[in-house]
């Protein structure tokens, strides 16, 4: 069960932080 | 202000939330556990899904690369960098979480023992990374987008070579469940929840592409004004 908790906190912090990354940088440009 | 295509993109990216909400329904709720290997199975469903969703996206830098070699497109060339820096994330996803599922099912030690897929992968990897580098250090210009174009077609080449490489190889990693010849190896149900997926994973990953290409446009906006300053004032020095 934790490798699976693991995997998908990974994913949630990865694909989640850069959506937040890039929009922040959309906000700030425009 | 928030301009109109900017509310669109906050839009796309609420139902792209939407989705990857259903899809973790689906994952964690709808499909059964599998009976071999227990709950870690159900990384499969975003593993698979986020290499199939880098692919599309090194797609994308080709025929943006295709389109500014042929036509000279800057709007080829943006899309080319937008999709690029989103086909490495869900690149990285995939690579990870590969290997956390490696982990407890094969006891894997990368330093021990040799497998195809994460060799051609780390390759597809370093290549539009350093994609991402020759955009980042070459000066701007004509040239630096030839010289990317050439990179991001050339580097597809490896696309097929990962995809591929557990029929070319003999491999730890397993053959296709999905493209299998004589149809999916998965039941119903698990179908199901890996389609439900990859919906949502490649609408995240479109709206990922569009919002990156609005960056850019703005990018070469500003970069686009600051020559024109520059130009302006060089002309103004002269006219002295």
């Amino acid at each position: 069960m934790s490798y699976l908790i693991e995997a998908y906190a990974f994913a949630v912090m990865l694909l989640g932080g850069f959506l937040v990354y890039s929009l922040v940088q959309l906000r700030r440009r425009s | 202000m928030t301009e109109p295509e900017d509310r669109r993109l906050y839009a796309l990216t609420a139902l792209a939330l939407a989705g990857m909400l259903v899809a973790a329904g689906m994952i964690f709720l709808y499909a059964p556990q599998d009976a071999l290997q227990g709950p870690v199975q159900r990384i499969f469903y975003l593993h698979v899904n986020s290499a199939i969703a880098a692919y599309i996206c090194f797609g994308m830098v080709v025929a943006g690369g295709v389109a500014y070699l042929w036509k000279e497109s800057v709007r080829g060339d943006r899309l080319a960098r937008a999709a690029a820096t989103v086909g490495l994330v869900f690149t990285t996803n995939a690579f990870v979480m590969g290997m956390i599922w490696a982990k407890p099912i094969w006891n894997w030690d990368p330093s021990k023992t040799w497998d195809a897929r994460v060799t051609s992968t780390a390759v597809l990897w370093v290549v539009y990374a350093g994609y991402l580098l020759v955009r980042r250090f070459a000066t701007p210009g004509r040239p630096a987008m030839r010289l990317a174009a050439v990179v991001g077609i050339v580097g597809f080449v490896d696309v097929p070579v990962v995809h591929f490489s557990v029929q070319w190889w003999r491999t730890l990693h397993p053959g296709p469940v999905i493209d299998a010849a004589g149809g999916p190896a998965l039941p119903p149900e698990m179908l199901l929840a890996f389609m439900v997926t990859m919906v949502a994973v490649l609408l995240l990953a479109g709206t990922l592409v569009a919002i990156r290409y609005r960056i850019e446009a703005r990018r070469d906006e500003l970069e686009d004004r600051a020559v024109a300053a520059q130009l302006e004032l060089a002309a103004s020095h002269g006219s002295r």
